[in-house]
């Protein structure tokens, strides 16, 4: 497959005005200001096949944001060179704009006082198409992202859920070859974040979109990405695909186990104690130094009421990442 | 090229469109806003009835060139804040990282960043710049020539705004000089050019976009001169390109932020 995104040794460098505190501070900063170097993004090099959806994440302040807007074109690169469906966005910001969507969950691009409708005419109209052509756009985002309900109603008198999935349609309309979707999920609750997931999923299938996506919520990144980029302080850290950060990363197995009687464990190598109530206990177990077979037999087989062995949560491995624990 | 200006011209409209939509969402707010600022501009005009009663001229105008001057500085003042509201909030919307959103538009940030909005009350500063015509004597050609320099006026202001505003790709927050900026080119286009002398004039005739925009009119109106109205017009075409330079150049200078926001 070809690259959709390629990012040659990008780099962003903001210079930012440091004050003392206080009053005092402000003043001094007017007479004498100091500033300080922000690499945002230092020397990342990425690309990215067509029709992949990809979780580019990291800490925050770990430059994702920046990143995207520098392939969106709304931030010229420092340094390196990004190219977008064959587009440099900082030299052709308007012809690059043609090919891409954008969805800031923080930042709504949507007229609040106009119906979905309206929004999707406006938007159809800066994307130069014709009026059936929005006419018939609109009725196939509707029949994709279930629009019907609400497409009347002023985005104002949308749920979160409801004005997110209004946003991703206005950014489909004039069938862009990628969507950046920049925390879509922000503060949603679990049922409309699965259909959200669920309809990015179809949008990527229908449509062959790819989905450059960064978000907290593991959920999304687990449910929606076959590949994994991590980063932080601005560099790429890691690049898998899901399957392989699982299998990497899973060295640690959580048991959770209700005991007939009191149990006395005592944290030890490759056993770690999360949870101790008496007859519960929760470990996490390195099985890279203890196999699961010797804890159980510690704990003695007979005793066990009931047992749980499962993988350690993505987020942990993830946040295990973020800070340079694992490599 | 044509195709291109053309459909800017489609979205700049629509968003007018749709802004002006959501003001009449309240149709009493709407009729009221319009009516109270055409009284606003009428009560100013009472302090020059009582001057013109004591004296007949002030700085080489008669009272019906001072009613002149008024609705020529409203009409100016108008146009501009109906279809340009958003040039002076321009440093609110580069600090706050709103220019994302037409960043990534294939449209001109310059002209989406002040076109997405409307100040209704500027209606009744059109209509008023348009009665001050019939108080003072109706003609075509006066009619004409008060439009052509209204449109040339707003632009200009507008133009001076944004010049303003763009300061805050270099120095943050510029709101205050927006403000007094608008405050010094609207107030010192109601008194006549002649009470002035000196380095004020100059200001005026340089600095701000008074001198071009309200007394030149005025004096063309009055008595036409194809010359003062080519000045008028290059005048105009100048501190656009000017706007639009520095705009331009500031824009590489953007860092966006990461503030939460909504568009209203």
């Amino acid at each position: 497959m070809s690259n959709i995104i390629e990012i040659k040794k990008i780099s962003k460098i903001f210079k930012i005005k440091e004050k003392e505190k206080g009053l005092i501070g402000s003043l001094k900063s007017i007479i004498k200001p100091k500033y300080k170097i922000k690499k945002a993004v230092n020397n990342l090099s990425l690309t990215v096949e067509k029709g992949e959806i990809i979780a580019f994440i990291g800490p925050n302040g770990a430059g994702k944001s920046t990143t995207i807007k520098m392939l969106t074109g709304i931030l010229c690169p420092t340094k390196g060179e990004a190219v977008v469906a064959g587009i440099n966005p900082a030299k052709q910001r308007k012809k690059l704009a043609y090919k891409i969507g954008t969805v800031f969950g923080q930042k709504e691009q949507l007229w609040t006082h106009l119906t979905p409708y309206d929004n999707f005419k406006f938007f159809g109209a800066i994307y130069d198409l014709k009026n059936y052509e929005i006419e018939k756009r609109i009725k196939e985002l509707n029949d994709t992202l279930e629009l019907e309900e609400f497409i009347n109603t002023p985005v104002r008198n949308l749920s979160l859920g409801q004005r997110i999935r209004c946003e991703i349609a206005a950014s489909l309309i004039h069938k862009p070859e990628i969507l950046f979707l920049d925390e879509p999920t922000i503060g949603l609750d679990p049922v409309v974040k699965e259909n959200i997931r669920v309809l990015i999923k179809r949008m990527n299938k229908e449509f062959g979109t790819t989905i450059f996506l960064t978000s907290h919520d593991v959920g999304d990144i687990e449910k929606l990405c076959k590949r994994v980029v991590i980063i932080n302080d601005g560099k790429v850290v890691l690049d898998d695909s899901m399957e392989n950060l699982k299998y990497h990363y899973l060295n640690n197995k959580i048991i959770e186990v209700k005991m007939k009687e009191k149990v006395n464990l005592s944290d030890e190598d490759g056993i770690t104690i999360l949870k101790d109530k008496g007859y519960n206990l929760k470990l996490s177990i390195d099985v890279a130094k203890k196999s699961v077979a010797d804890v159980i037999k510690l704990l003695n087989t007979d005793k066990i009421i009931d047992i749980n062995i499962s993988n350690e949560p993505l987020e942990n491995i993830i946040s295990n990442i973020y800070k340079g624990n694992k490599k | 090229m044509l195709t291109e200006v053309r459909s800017q011209i489609k979205v700049t409209m629509l968003s007018i469109k749709y802004a002006i939509m959501r003001e009449l969402l309240n149709k009493v707010t709407f009729i009221s806003n319009i009516i109270f600022m055409i009284l606003n501009n009428a009560s100013f005009l009472i302090q020059w009835l009582v001057l013109y009663s004591i004296k007949d001229n002030f700085g080489g105008y008669t009272f019906k060139q001072v009613i002149l001057l008024w609705g020529m500085a409203a009409i100016t003042y108008g146009f501009s804040h109906f279809f340009f509201k958003n040039a002076y909030h321009l440093s609110d919307t580069i600090n706050t990282g709103r220019l994302d959103t037409f960043l990534v538009q294939p449209k001109s940030v310059y002209l989406q960043a002040i076109t997405s909005d409307v100040t209704v009350s500027a209606i009744g500063d059109i209509l008023y710049g348009y009665i001050m015509i019939f108080v003072t004597g109706f003609t075509i050609e006066k009619f004409l020539l008060f439009t052509f320099f209204g449109i040339l006026g707003g632009i200009s202001l507008t133009a001076f705004i944004i010049i303003l505003g763009s300061l805050s790709f270099w120095f943050s927050r510029t709101d205050i000089i927006v403000d007094t900026g608008e405050s010094l080119a609207v107030n010192f286009a109601t008194y006549p050019d002649g009470i002035f002398k000196g380095i004020v004039k100059w200001i005026l005739y340089i600095a701000l976009p008074v001198g071009i925009v309200n007394y030149i009119p005025i004096s063309i109106i009055s008595k036409f001169n194809i010359k003062l109205l080519l000045l008028c017009s290059i005048y105009c075409i100048l501190i656009v390109l000017l706007s639009i330079f520095i705009f331009k150049k500031g824009l590489k200078r953007y860092s966006s932020t990461n503030l939460m926001n909504a568009r209203v």
